[in-house]
């Protein structure tokens, strides 16, 4: 097989380089920038690039294309992906710029756009080689960003967190290998041969791979890991990751599910996805019960959030794919928002994530708590947040696909996690005399401004919701 | 699928024997270095799988994915490193069991 | 030909091997220990101290970057053997490899990742 490389392919990767070459660029203005304004230089460069790389990243929008032999497949579906995968990067990049370690900062911003880059990649993934170094682009960046917290818990994160992605890395390769070796073609488009569907090495591969995604998607038996990691890793980082991470192997997923199974494959194969799913919204939202840190309490709602978002791809409807993405976007919104917010109240410090830090908040600081309101009823679903209208939108394409109990186990989820929710915003509200926070940090403006503009897109996705067209995920 | 003279699915049995070599050896082993190279292990072995379905099919892309993954692989085993030394700089001694500041 | 027989061959030679230098010595020589003889090294230095002692940090620092750079390094042999046939465009794809690599390289020496102390 020849593939003849031709110009409209390097095209196709042009976000992706871009936000790629941005990360050199401010990795060499560091070294041979005056120390003075490393910080602005970074912030600037890095904001610069992904503005630049989302504006090229939408032309491709109504023009599905097969890159590289169908390697990379950009359209509808993965520009939808790499533009909330770049929104994250933004949001992510603007609180490292309020709050990060100056010494620090032009690194860890070169290695959370790599890490974005690992995400694009994933979003147009059409083969298990492009999903391989996708994955492994995001996660290697992500294990050392972790660690940079001047903290024990910081270290202790990174080491969990590469340990245990590592070894599902090793489960999702060798489910790849077989998948291989199934199809004989590392092309997610060769998958779909009816001839397969009684190979036994696609329902193993197939298996291993799903268990490698189930991990990265922090779905029950296999979320451990998330609260710790997001605990550990610094403030900024654990907003990027709870959205990039969870953007780039939804799309993964939902590609392998929408166009890389035989048929009749996927009905018994993705089952045990769909009850993971169900027991996640349960689980993740009770676990949120015995959280006394925000960061806990949120990884243990992007648990659930993720269980919310697989059920809508339950039916492998068009428009459950596009609800899905909807929910995504408006996740991507409430949740940077409540990590901006965390950031204003605590600076990242040790231990600055307790909830108890948050009593009395509405005394210090009427809006922040207002905003962080705002953010919590979308987290819970309640209007007049987009979380509302996704969770309503969810609810009817899986009950109408056939999977009732997916949408019960949505409602009692969602019901398990108003109690948590509103313990939250009535501390805020509680009248606290010793009521201390500590935000005093030159930067906090970036911090306020993208908690604002995450507050009205939550607001404004509810009444002009994004008509999201041609968002199916193909391979060629 | 072309003929090989070592067949197939001795291949196979060979990797998946080394990929729970591996998958035990992070379960059982305390210590980093070697839950490292254990994962080191399952990864070899999708790449001596990927080897065998290549020269099966006659499909070059299995050889240039295991290319890949030791690529990926080293890059990896650098960040283990730095991890690991990170963590275990001030501890006395190095044992997985011992990283437990905060429970899942 | 059974396909493993070469690897049988080999098995027992290796084995064979293996076990004629170990116990022939005995059998042939002719042994009269002495306290100088039971030592570890008959002619060297005691070990003063236990063997597996830990090794200072940087070795693993020198280990981590030895390791990133000697497979990148192993990537150019593909490249070397399909030089001709992917002509213009793989020469370009490996000075863009090269020069990302050689930030990688300028920003560890400038950070200090080289200096020995």
């Amino acid at each position: 097989m020849t593939v003849n490389v031709t110009s409209a392919d390097w095209y196709a990767l042009a976000p992706i380089s871009i936000v790629a070459i941005t990360a050199l660029v401010v990795l060499l203005a560091d070294l041979f920038a005056p120390k003075h304004v490393n910080r602005y230089l970074a912030i600037v460069l890095a904001v610069l690039g992904i503005v630049v790389a989302a504006t090229d990243c939408k032309a491709a929008y109504a023009h599905d294309f097969a890159a590289f032999g169908g390697a990379f497949i950009v359209g509808g579906f993965s520009v939808v992906f790499q533009e909330i995968i770049l929104i994250a990067a933004l949001g992510s990049v603007v609180l490292y710029g309020a709050i990060g370690k100056d010494d620090r900062i032009a690194g860890a911003i070169a290695l959370m756009l790599w890490s974005a880059c690992g995400a694009m990649l994933m979003a147009g993934a059409g083969s298990l080689m492009t999903i391989f170094l996708g994955i492994e682009l995001l996660s290697l960046a992500l294990y050392c960003l972790c660690g940079l917290a001047d903290r024990p818990t910081a270290r202790e994160a990174a080491f969990k967190y590469l340990i245990l992605s590592s070894v599902a890395s090793g489960f999702m390769l060798y489910g790849m290998a077989m998948l291989f070796g199934a199809s004989g073609s590392v092309a997610l488009a060769d998958l779909t041969n009816p001839v397969l569907a009684s190979n036994p090495l696609l329902w193993i591969g197939g298996g291993l791979f799903l268990v490698g995604i189930s991990f990265k998607l922090s779905l029950v038996p296999f979320h451990a890991w998330s609260p710790d990691v997001y605990e550990g890793a610094p403030l900024p980082v654990t907003a990027f990751m709870s959205v990039a991470t969870k953007a780039g192997t939804l799309a993964v997923f939902a590609r392998f599910v929408y166009a890389a199974m035989p048929s009749g494959v996927a009905d018994r194969l993705l089952l045990p996805i769909w009850i993971v799913a169900g027991i996640s919204m349960i689980a993740g939202n009770v676990g949120m019960l015995a959280q006394h840190d925000l960061k806990r309490l949120l990884a243990y709602s992007g648990i659930a959030q993720i269980g919310y978002m697989l059920a809508a791809l339950a039916g492998g409807t068009a428009l459950g794919m596009r609800y899905a993405i909807f929910y995504l976007a408006a996740y991507t919104f409430m949740n940077l928002g409540a990590f901006a917010i965390a950031a204003l109240i605590s600076d990242d410090a040790e231990q600055g994530s307790r909830l108890a830090n948050y009593r009395g908040l509405a005394q210090k600081s009427p809006a922040a708590a207002a905003l962080m309101t705002v953010f919590l009823l979308a987290l819970a679903g309640l209007p007049p947040t987009a979380g509302f209208l996704g969770k309503i939108l969810i609810l009817s394409t899986t009950a109408s696909a056939g999977y009732v109990w997916l949408g019960i186990a949505l409602i009692v989820g969602t019901a398990i996690s108003l109690y948590a929710y509103a313990k939250i915003i009535r501390a805020m509200y509680q009248r606290d005399e010793h009521a201390h926070t500590h935000a005093a940090h030159p930067f906090v403006p970036l911090a306020w401004a993208s908690a604002i503009v995450c507050c009205v897109a939550v607001v404004v996705l509810t009444f002009v919701p994004p008509a999201l067209r041609d968002v199916l995920p193909l391979v060629r | 699928m072309l003929p090989m003279s070592v067949p197939l699915i001795d291949y196979v049995a060979l990797s998946s024997v080394i990929f729970f070599i591996g998958v035990a050896g992070v379960l059982v082993r305390r210590n980093p270095l070697i839950v490292l190279m254990s994962i080191e292990l399952m990864f070899n072995a999708a790449n001596l799988l990927f080897m065998a379905f290549a020269r099966a099919w006659g499909n070059n892309a299995g050889h240039i994915f295991a290319f890949l993954v030791i690529t990926v692989a080293a890059a990896e085993a650098a960040i283990g490193l730095a991890i690991v030394v990170t963590v275990f700089r001030t501890a006395r001694h190095v044992d997985v069991d011992d990283v437990s500041l905060m429970k899942g | 030909m059974n396909p493993y027989g070469p690897v049988a061959i080999y098995l027992c030679v290796a084995l064979a091997a293996a076990l004629l230098f170990t116990f022939l010595p005995g059998l042939l020589g002719r042994a009269k220990p002495n306290p100088q003889k039971q030592e570890a090294y008959e002619c060297g230095v005691e070990p003063t101290s236990a063997v597996h002692g830990r090794f200072p940090v940087r070795f693993y620092l020198i280990a981590m970057l030895f390791v990133i750079f000697d497979v990148e390094a192993a990537s150019f042999y593909p490249w070397a053997v399909q030089m001709h046939a992917l002509r213009v465009f793989g020469l370009v794809e490996m000075i863009v490899f090269v020069i990302v690599l050689a930030i990688g390289y300028a920003y560890v020496w400038k950070k200090g990742g080289f200096q020995w102390r």
